[in-house]
């Protein structure tokens, strides 16, 4: 039998999770250095660890404020897509009605079309609207986009549930609301925690509506928001090195401690 | 189960469908009737019929970049799903190792695209990037070039920091697939005498390869949207050498104003995502496959 030998895997994949992990250990070294030093030489080690220009990137950079934005628009999207999307899943899955499955492939087509088939029109109706340059104009549309996953996915946790649950329920006299609400919501836990993290992230990581639909530098969340201070800042590396370590080192973090379910979530997120 | 009042099920269906009418399947309409005309986004329109689509099958920067996203498509798959499955076929293939490989290459997923595009534009930069730095430190200073400029490097460069980013996704997929394989499977062909190798690519590849259908779908569909990483990287330059359809129609709309011919090859696009899509469904529906 021809096994590598357990050793030579294991050191194989190390080297590989290091060499993987170079840039970003490059990015924090390089925060703490001046221009002249992130010139010089790339390997090496800054003189001291200085975090002043972390603060500089935070407070004057406005990588501060466009945290808070994403914060915002990233928590107020994924409570609506929970709220209506749960709803939604619980009248699918429980109740039999006319047009329900006209009406479920209707929502299905959101898990088909990409942005581009929509967010031209979407642009000019939301400056008609007056929602142009504001924060809904985000949390509208990230709460759409994530609306026809995040039913689908709560509608094949409820249709595991027994009957019989719901059944006993209405028998003891709960109506329609109090189903939803003491029997179906409790018993989503697990689904609804797996669509708020693919929910969060992708709402997070959202960038080309952001761009294209945010101008106002005090409503930028974090992709667009970047993008800006890298224009403002476009020769200062180390201000640049300084607002990436901060944007990317707290996820890293948050990952790390959370990692089984963010993996989980991610992977349930677009496996559909 | 019959609800209390017969309206109740719309009710709770409506907020879901009205924000998804509004936000999505109206503007889809909207964008349709859109690329019908000539059309600045203000003042009249103009009723301009086919003529859009016609400009664009003719614009050889619009077919260019379909060229570009197909390339782009075919290295990702080699970059992400081949060496993903590589590296989950090695790890599954020692199990009880230390689960932090998986946690460590899964780890760009989770990283803002836009965050990890302006990362790795230092890494390519010509004057104090990781890359040409080391390709210096080893002496092979002839190859030191910048990397996003040159119409010759630019596109795989964005294909390898893609790889970079999505490679421990498909990893984690397929691992979790790779574990559900009941190990009798795997030593009754041990027992026949096959390698490793050979029971890699002959039993367990065969065994999880609906997992490998659904991420080939993924990495299509998902390659013909990309946009963040192409739009920070390279904007689509040198001289349009990464241009994609996606930042093409985004430039046409948005900069130059033209809504109506971006309008067009936004329905084009969406007609190829889709298109890919019901085939890939088809294909495997007439298998009989399970979802």
């Amino acid at each position: 039998m021809r096994r590598v030998p357990r050793v030579l895997v294991t050191v194989a994949f190390t080297a590989l999770s290091v060499a993987f992990f170079v840039p970003m250990i490059w990015m924090v070294l390089s925060s703490f250095k001046t221009n002249a030093e992130i010139f010089a030489g790339p390997f090496s080690l800054p003189t001291g660890l200085e975090f002043g220009r972390w603060a500089e990137a935070w407070q004057m950079g406005g990588i501060g404020g466009y945290a808070l934005n994403s914060l915002l628009v990233t928590a107020l999207s994924v409570l609506l897509i929970l709220v209506v999307g749960s709803a939604a899943a619980f009248a699918f899955s429980r109740y039999v009605f006319r047009g329900r499955g006209a009406l479920m492939g209707l929502l299905g087509l959101g898990l088909l079309l990409p942005i581009q088939s929509y967010f031209i029109a979407q642009s000019r109706m939301f400056t008609e609207l007056g929602l142009g340059d504001t924060r809904w104009a985000l949390i509208v549309p990230y709460t759409a986009m994530g609306l026809p996953l995040a039913v689908y996915l709560l509608k094949v946790y409820l249709d595991a549930l027994p009957a019989e649950l719901f059944e006993a329920a209405r028998v003891d006299g709960a109506g329609d609301l109090r189903i939803y609400l003491q029997i179906a919501v409790p018993l989503l836990k697990p689904g609804i925690a797996t669509v708020a993290v693919f929910s969060a992230l992708s709402c997070w990581n959202e960038f080309l509506l952001a761009l294209l639909y945010i101008q106002d530098d005090g409503l930028k969340t974090i992709p667009a928001g970047l993008l800006a201070f890298s224009s403002r800042y476009v020769t200062d590396y180390g201000l640049l090195f300084s607002a990436l370590s901060i944007i990317t080192l707290p996820m890293i973090v948050i990952y790390l401690v959370f990692n089984r379910q963010v993996v989980a979530g991610i992977t349930a997120g677009s496996l559909k | 189960m019959r609800p209390h009042k017969p309206l109740t099920p719309y009710l709770f269906a409506a907020p879901a469908l009205l924000v998804f009418a509004f936000a999505v399947l109206a503007p889809v309409l909207a964008t349709g009737a859109f690329s019908l005309t000539e059309w600045s986004g203000f003042g009249p329109m103009t009723f301009t019929g086919l003529g859009n689509y016609v400009r664009a099958l003719g614009d050889d920067v619009f077919v260019g970049s379909f060229l570009h996203v197909t390339l782009y498509i075919v290295v990702t798959i080699v970059l992400e799903v081949a060496f993903g499955l590589v590296l989950a076929g090695v790890l599954a293939a020692r199990r009880g190792g230390s689960p932090w490989f998986r946690v460590a290459l899964f780890t760009p997923v989770m990283l803002p695209m836009v965050v990890v595009a302006v990362l790795w534009s230092f890494v390519y930069n010509g004057d104090f990037g990781l890359v040409n730095a080391s390709l210096s430190a080893i002496g092979l200073d002839g190859l030191t070039r910048v990397w996003l400029g040159d119409p010759a490097t630019a596109l795989l460069a964005v294909c390898v920091v893609s790889g970079w980013v999505y490679a421990g996704f498909y990893m984690a997929i397929f691992y979790a697939a790779l574990t559900q394989i009941p190990p009798e499977v795997i030593e009754a062909a041990r027992l026949d005498g096959a390698g490793e190798a050979r029971i890699f690519a002959r039993v367990k590849v065969p065994m999880i390869r609906n997992a490998v259908e659904v991420c080939l779908l993924l990495c299509v569909t998902g390659g013909f949207q990309t946009f963040d990483l192409f739009y920070v990287l390279t904007g689509g330059g040198p001289y349009n050498a990464t241009e994609i359809p996606t930042t093409y129609l985004t430039r046409v709309v948005f900069r130059d104003g033209e809504v109506g011919y971006g309008s067009a090859m936004a329905v084009l696009m969406t007609a190829v995502v889709v298109l890919v899509g019901i085939v890939f469904m088809r294909l495997r529906r007439g298998r009989g496959a399970e979802a």
